[in-house]
């Protein structure tokens, strides 16, 4: 790699890094505003979890006498792996700003390995609820995963590479035609598992303040100070990365293929209207569909496998 | 005996290290039994294996082969070895194993070794597994290895219990054992009567078809049986956890793996070919052996019997990479073989130090506690801070997370798999199999993190359950050395994941016969590969989370130290009940999956009489497991009564036994007429 690549991705990931730092937190505060319209509320205001995370940063800390250094120091995990997925996913170019550095696998991997950091420290308080949680989590994300994995390789497989730069530079390259049965299936698979991942109804409710429904609130119980603003932080981050991922490998459409400012600017654009839209739908549902028993949810999910795996059949099997 | 490495380079070093490894193993097996000296033998143990280690370490990096025969009495030569780089990929996974389970029993006393001699002569007879290249070496070195880890699991404490553990053990082994000789001899009469693999590779492009496909099915059933591969699994389970945990450690860090080494020595280096079927059916085995190995762990609340379980699923990952190579191979796309069998290789390797790291924690824990039973653990952290952090390392590899080396090596199982659905030189059919296998192999990843994050936090975090747990101690220097030598390992094997992999890939070529390089569509790789094809760069991903995570640890130090509060429970005093137990913590996936593991529910409430209070709860959860509980023992049932109608006939009355005759000659003549 020469100096001026090393310049252009340098440049490329802190836009990226600024970029979704400072809009993840935007995001969840439009999902709670459609939301709250829905409901006939006026909801808090746009800068709300800024607000709260600066809040988290600077309240006096309280961890539980029963917890050590795993809840102490897993908030700093999962917000690093969250911040090193950001990077490794393309926003307003096609590549990724590490452009070679990982795939779509390193992204869910990044993704289990802030699962499981989140899911161990919630049992370390020894809380009723923090079990809860957890054994929750991670059971609902073993529904999700398969969809979500075929989903991607099915879209990986179409274009000849599971880099996700390389995925998007192929959608671009077929414009609409991209747009045919099989990937319209994998893109409808993913959408359910964005819900399940993101933790929205029907899944979970990410307003609850009931311990026995949470599930992603739940494991964040006993976190407090800079620990809970990483947590939250980490989780409106996840939302963003999975809208990015999402976006690169179904509808790539608008992002930037050459690295000029216009172009750029353009895909900005493009691409933070694509995420208030994944917002809003996600707001939408929210308002509109109650949270589902848990024991429904293997049918729901399963049906995001199911539809990724015929989308996938309908690829390799009717070439 | 004549002893000949087939280069200069290394060539005086090969026969030292394999010499010399020989010989600790049958000097620590001497020392084992002499009274005096038995403190010595885990030592010289620790010896050999570090010796089998370098051995594989100098095949691997020179490409050397290693050659020896003797013994010729009988017009061949029995004991013909031949090391190379399969054998040494294999030598550095049981070198890294055997290390460190040895280690972990230096300075026990030793009525807490009760093995002996035979432990031992257990790792010796795997070095000869490993190399062993003639029918007659290879059957002795297996069968001296499956009599002696039949008595590791049944002569040390022969209770009930594991008495018939050892007796399914034996059983199964030996059928596994009787298939591969039926299969070598296939290839013994194909290849004009010779017994070196060398000689069966020459001869097997002008075997018979149906001699090799039935020469190659019966040498997988019996490979498959020793990786312990569902559905020739039943014996793992019982025999791993009844073992002392050292011996544990190897059976599933190595032992299996003698099983996938026979395999891709059998089918892929001296066949060099198999029929699609196979490579499907293995592909099969695999994704079948993942899922439900998983998710039977999940049900276990035995920690032993749990990482047992755990030993089925990563026999499946690495048979989904070696099904999808052998499928590829079929198909002619040979480069896309070879990065699949990379992958097997790798996650062989890798297995072999997880599992072992987990075996020696879950041997700690044991030894702290008396326990075995995750119910009655807890907050063992506390006590035992450095088990902690290595069986924590150890279960974030297993569960496949970067950077640490699973993630490594199932990344490139994927990417054999996607490799395989978007070839076209695969069948449609197959190739649907391929992405039915990244389903299989996505749920397992997943599910292996709820059954580590369960396993870990539900041992080490938390509250005591029960007065042992609450006064555990934390284990022996030697054992703690061990553990975070293992857990430094699984981190080394996932930053360094880039050059790893092209040693193994050099090694699948040969194993391939001088193959292609593995497909430049997808690798491991040390820092960045820009240009579109799939990457995963290990060093830079794992330095660059490294960093991120270090920086925020300092970034969110608060300047105030935290206030110590009880955990929140609604307003009462925290108590250990009010935890997740393992039970309760699988309860949603034990209900999800609740088709495949049909679980049984029983409580049972005795109240105080006259009143609504009860006096006490009995609660019994348990699952089916449907192989043994709904085919194996419906037809153990079956058979026993076929046999009682048997003795029915044979009342042992010779007039009886006359009237038969008599009616058997009628009939004769009836139908003769």
């Amino acid at each position: 790699m020469n100096a001026s690549d090393a310049a252009t991705t340098a440049a490329l990931a802190g836009l990226q890094l600024a970029t979704f730092l400072l809009f993840a937190p935007f995001l969840t505060a439009t999902i709670r505003r459609t939301k709250a319209r829905l409901q006939s509320r006026r909801g808090p205001g746009l800068l709300q979890p800024y607000r709260d995370l600066a809040k988290w940063w600077q309240k006096l800390p309280l961890e539980s006498n029963a917890a050590g250094p795993v809840a102490r120091y897993a908030p700093a995990f999962v917000l690093g792996a969250m911040l090193t997925a950001v990077l490794l996913v393309p926003w307003e170019t096609s590549r990724t700003p590490l452009s070679g550095w990982g795939d779509l696998l390193v992204v869910v991997g990044l993704f289990a390995a802030a699962r499981f950091a989140l899911a161990l420290a919630a049992l370390d308080a020894g809380s009723a609820f923090g079990g809860m949680g957890s054994s929750r989590d991670v059971a609902i994300s073993a529904l999700a995963e398969p969809g979500l994995v075929l989903a991607l390789a099915g879209a990986a497989t179409a274009a000849g590479s599971s880099d996700l730069g390389a995925i998007g530079a192929f959608g671009m390259r077929q414009g609409v035609g991209l747009l045919g049965p099989a990937h319209l299936l994998a893109a409808a698979a993913f959408a359910i598992v964005v819900v399940a991942e993101t933790g929205h109804h029907p899944v979970d409710n990410p307003d609850t303040h009931l311990e026995l429904t949470m599930i992603h609130e739940g494991m964040l119980l006993e976190a407090s100070g800079r620990s809970l603003a990483a947590l939250v932080l980490a989780s409106e981050l996840k939302l963003a990365v999975i809208a990015a991922v999402f976006s690169a490998a179904f509808f790539p459409f608008g992002a930037a293929t050459e690295l000029a400012p216009g172009p750029i600017a353009f895909g900005l654009l493009v691409g933070l209207g694509k995420m208030l839209v994944i917002a809003q739908v996600l707001a939408l549902l929210d308002a509109s569909i109650a949270k589902a028993r848990i024991l429904t949810l293997p049918d729901l999910l399963g049906l995001a496998s199911l539809l990724a795996l015929a989308g996938f059949g309908m690829q390799v099997l009717l070439p | 005996m004549i002893v000949a490495p087939d280069s200069a380079v290394g060539a005086g070093l090969l026969p030292a290290c394999w010499i010399a490894a020989t010989l600790s193993f049958l000097l620590a097996a001497a020392t084992a039994v002499t009274p005096r000296a038995r403190d010595l033998s885990p030592v010289l143990s620790t010896a050999g294996a570090v010796l089998a280690l370098a051995l594989g370490g100098v095949l691997l990096a020179t490409g050397a082969t290693l050659s020896a025969s003797g013994g010729n009495t009988l017009g061949f030569a029995p004991f013909a070895v031949r090391y190379d780089g399969l054998s040494g990929v294999f030598l550095v996974a049981f070198g890294l194993s055997a290390a460190a389970a040895s280690l972990s029993v230096v300075g026990q006393p030793s009525r807490s070794r009760p093995e002996g001699a035979a432990y031992p002569l257990f790792l010796g007879s795997i070095v000869f597994v490993l190399g062993a290249s003639s029918a007659f070496a290879f059957l002795f070195a297996w069968e001296s290895m499956a009599l002696l880890s039949a008595f590791l699991v049944v002569g040390l404490r022969p209770t009930r219990a594991v008495v018939s553990a050892g007796n399914v053990y034996l059983a199964m082994t030996h059928v596994a054992t009787a298939a591969i000789v039926v299969g070598f001899a296939l290839l013994v009469a194909g290849s004009g009567g010779q017994l070196d693999f060398a000689a069966w590779h020459a001869a097997a492009p002008t075997l018979a078809p149906v001699t090799r496909d039935a020469a190659l099915v019966l040498v997988a059933v019996g490979f498959l049986t020793k990786a312990g591969a569902m559905p020739f699994h039943v014996w793992l389970p019982k025999a791993h956890p009844v073992a002392p945990s050292h011996v544990s450690a190897v059976m599933s860090g190595v032992m299996i793996k003698t099983g996938i080494y026979g395999l891709i020595r059998l089918v892929v280096d001296v066949v060099g070919g198999s029929p699609e079927w196979l490579g499907l059916l293995i592909l099969g085995v695999g994704a079948v052996s993942a899922v439900m190995g998983v998710l039977y762990a999940l049900m276990q609340h035995d920690i032993k019997r749990l990482l047992a379980f755990h030993s089925i699923e990563n026999v499946g990952i690495i048979l989904i990479g070696l099904g999808s190579a052998l499928l590829l191979q079929t198909y002619g796309a040979t480069e896309l073989a070879a990065l699949a069998l990379t992958a097997a290789l790798f996650h062989s390797v890798n297995h072999a130090a997880f599992k072992t790291l987990l075996f020696l924690g879950a041997g700690a824990v044991v030894n702290a506690t008396g326990l075995h039973d995750l119910n009655h653990l807890g907050g063992l952290g506390r006590k035992m801070p450095a088990t902690m952090l290595a069986f924590g390392v150890g279960a974030a590899a297993i569960s496949g997370l970067p950077p640490l080396n699973g993630f490594a090596s199932e990344w490139l199982t994927f990417q054999g798999l996607l490799g395989a659905t978007g070839s076209g030189l695969v069948t449609p059919l197959a190739r649907f199999a391929a992405a039915g296998a990244i389903g299989a192999l996505a749920i397992t990843s997943a599910l292996a993190v709820a059954c580590f994050v369960k396993a870990t936090g539900i041992t080490f975090l938390g509250l005591p359950c029960s007065a042992a747990a609450a006064n555990a101690h934390e284990t022996a220097r030697p054992a703690r050395l061990a553990m975070v030598i293992l857990a430094a390992i699984c981190a080394a094997l996932g930053f360094a994941a880039g050059p790893v992999s092209s040693a193994l890939a050099a090694v699948s070529r040969e194993a391939f016969h001088d193959g292609p390089p593995p497909a430049a569509i997808a690798a491991v790789t040390a820092g960045p590969r820009p240009g579109g094809a799939a990457t995963y760069a290990a060093l830079a991903v794992g330095a660059l989370l490294a960093a991120v995570v270090g920086i925020l640890v300092l970034a969110s130090r608060s300047r105030a130290r935290a206030r110590l509060v009880d955990t929140w429970t609604c307003g009462i005093a925290p108590r250990p009940e009010f935890q997740y137990t393992a039970t309760s913590y699988a309860k949603p996936i034990r209900l999800f999956f609740r088709r495949v593991l049909v679980p049984e529910r029983e409580v049972h409430v005795d109240y105080h009489p006259g009143t609504a209070f009860p006096s006490s709860i009995r609660y019994r959860s348990e699952i089916t497991l449907l192989l043994e509980d709904r085919v194996l023992r419906p037809a153990h049932g079956l058979s026993l009564r076929a046999a009682d109608l048997a003795r029915k006939l044979q009342g042992g009355a010779i007039q009886l036994y006359i009237a038969y005759s008599v009616v058997a000659v009628l009939v004769l003549l009836l139908w003769a007429r």
